[in-house]
């Protein structure tokens, strides 16, 4: 953990500092890009949904830099204890900020055939998972920028709220796609992209153990309920009776 | 961290409980010109492991070291206070023969010191004080202790060239082989690469690992990646007490005490 003294060589501490203000900053972007996914799904903009897909490749130069900062201070440094896990931590965080940036671009990129067919009702229920996703998203970089290892386990575990909606959207697709065959392409586009969302939820928890490894040199081992259930779940009921001749 | 705070963290003395400790130290206290250099060091050194002692300029760690063969005892007035047993004996009672804790207890120093003689009798000289061996006996040690210290392909055919003419790294392999000729069950290093360029130190910090198999090996080092690289145990010390002892993996991802921390973070000096 960090002990809150400087190093004796400054420009260790600049280099430390500057590599947490990029893994935040590239945090931001991936909230940003999510956020403006769901925003052109509401507003049906073919283009702006292209704009998103491309701004993805930012966040893919930013993790570059993230990956050659780590390697230039665990060979000019040779971090050691809280630096070390520092160091280490932040190589992993970027990993998954980059995996929550390609979810939010393939929401995005959904977004285009979706706007190409009549607008459904059940899209609507899409920003719900988003707002869940980006305040996990946002709450565990708060986390991670404070080094607060509670705030970080508290995302983890407040993971299963979004699993949860999930499971429900996933129904309430399912129960449209079945009353009506023309429901079937947009909301077969919409699953995916809750499902990239609900993904988006699992880096957020992963980046969650890494700030508790950061912090307390400890893995975050306790079990926590999973509670997408569309793997497992009956479904069966959902079925739309036959119409009587 | 303040003192009290030392004081209601007990220093893990045993950090090594499943092997057996090799020298057991008990409540030292050592003074010199009215400085107390160490106090009431508690440690179980274990056997056949490499032991890292780290630490900034004047914390007692060279000095823990040179008590573990006495040889402060050339120095008048110096006195050491506690315990320290080698196999169940307590090596600081006076009764304790000199000759016998320097045969079983080898000590390299930080500069090469190799006599001005030949390689062969730099190896032979400390094995006749102890030992009197046959020519073909003495000939087959000299060349185990060269063999254990990796110079034999070396020097093999130098043997009768003055050591002098080694190299920086060679003649402190020649100390080591000088110092395990004696049989020691205990290897003490004192900063033993500082004065080695990185390929010389490489050697040294192999032969400690091979070495560990037979001799428990205590090093002090200023090198913290050093005593990362070789030990199985990492000590920190500072003003003179045993801060932290623990498992070398465990001392350099994840201490318990926040001066180890900071020391091994170059985060003070």
């Amino acid at each position: 953990m960090n002990t809150g003294t400087d190093h004796i060589i400054k420009s260790y501490d600049t280099e430390l500092t500057r590599l947490t203000g990029e893994i935040v900053r590239m945090g931001q972007l991936s909230v940003k890009q999510l956020e403006a996914a769901i925003d052109v799904v509401e507003r049906r903009d073919e283009r702006a949904a292209q704009r998103v897909v491309d701004n993805d490749d930012t966040i893919d130069r930013m993790e570059q830099e993230v990956s050659h900062d780590v390697v230039r201070l665990l060979a000019l440094r040779a971090p050691m204890a809280g630096d070390l896990r520092n160091v280490f931590a932040a190589l992993r965080i970027a990993a998954d900020i980059e995996r929550i940036g390609d979810y939010a671009a393939n929401v995005a990129k959904r977004a285009i055939p979706l706007s190409m067919v009549a607008p459904v009702r059940p899209a609507a229920g899409l920003e719900h998972l988003a707002t869940l996703a980006a305040t996990g998203v946002r709450d565990v970089l708060a986390a991670y920028q404070d080094r607060d290892a509670e705030r970080a386990h508290a995302v983890w575990q407040n993971d299963t709220v979004l699993d949860e909606a999930y499971t429900g959207y996933f129904r309430q697709l399912l129960t449209y796609m079945m009353e009506d065959p023309r429901n079937i392409t947009p909301c077969t586009h919409l699953l995916f992209m809750a499902k990239n969302i609900e993904r988006i939820g699992d880096h957020a928890t992963n980046i969650a153990e890494n700030v508790w490894f950061q912090v307390t040199g400890e893995p975050l081992q306790v079990p926590r309920r999973k509670l997408d259930e569309t793997a497992s779940a009956d479904f069966s009921g959902l079925a739309v009776k036959p119409n009587k001749p | 961290m303040t003192d009290s705070a030392i004081a209601t963290n007990p220093t893990p003395v045993a950090a090594a409980a499943a092997v057996p400790s090799k020298l057991t130290v008990r409540d030292l206290h050592f003074h010199y010109n009215g400085f107390h250099a160490l106090k009431g060091i508690d440690m179980d050194i274990p056997e056949k492991r490499v032991t890292a002692i780290i630490g900034p300029s004047g914390c007692g760690k060279s000095t823990l070291l040179r008590i573990f063969n006495r040889i402060y005892a050339i120095y008048p007035k110096l006195e050491a206070n506690g315990s320290i047993e080698l196999d169940g004996e307590n090596i600081l009672d006076p009764g304790y023969s000199m000759n016998r804790l320097r045969s079983k207890v080898g000590m390299v120093f930080q500069k090469p010191v190799p006599f001005p003689m030949t390689i062969f009798e730099n190896v032979a000289y400390g094995i006749r004080h102890h030992e009197k061996l046959p020519k073909a006996e003495m000939e087959n040690r000299v060349e185990q202790a060269l063999r254990s210290s990796a110079l034999w392909d070396e020097v093999k055919d130098k043997l009768k060239q003055n050591a002098l003419g080694l190299s920086g790294g060679q003649q402190q392999r020649l100390c080591i082989a000088r110092a395990i000729a004696l049989k020691p069950d205990v290897l003490l290093l004192d900063e033993p690469t500082s004065a080695l360029d990185p390929i010389a130190t490489g050697r040294i910090e192999q032969l400690v690992e091979e070495l560990k198999s037979q001799f428990t090996i205590v090093i002090v080092t200023h090198n913290m990646q050093q005593a990362a690289r070789v030990s199985d145990l990492t000590a920190f010390m500072y003003l003179g007490e045993l801060i932290e002892f623990d498992q070398t993996e465990k001392i350099f991802t994840k201490p318990d005490k926040k001066q180890t921390e900071d020391y091994i973070t170059g985060r003070f000096g």
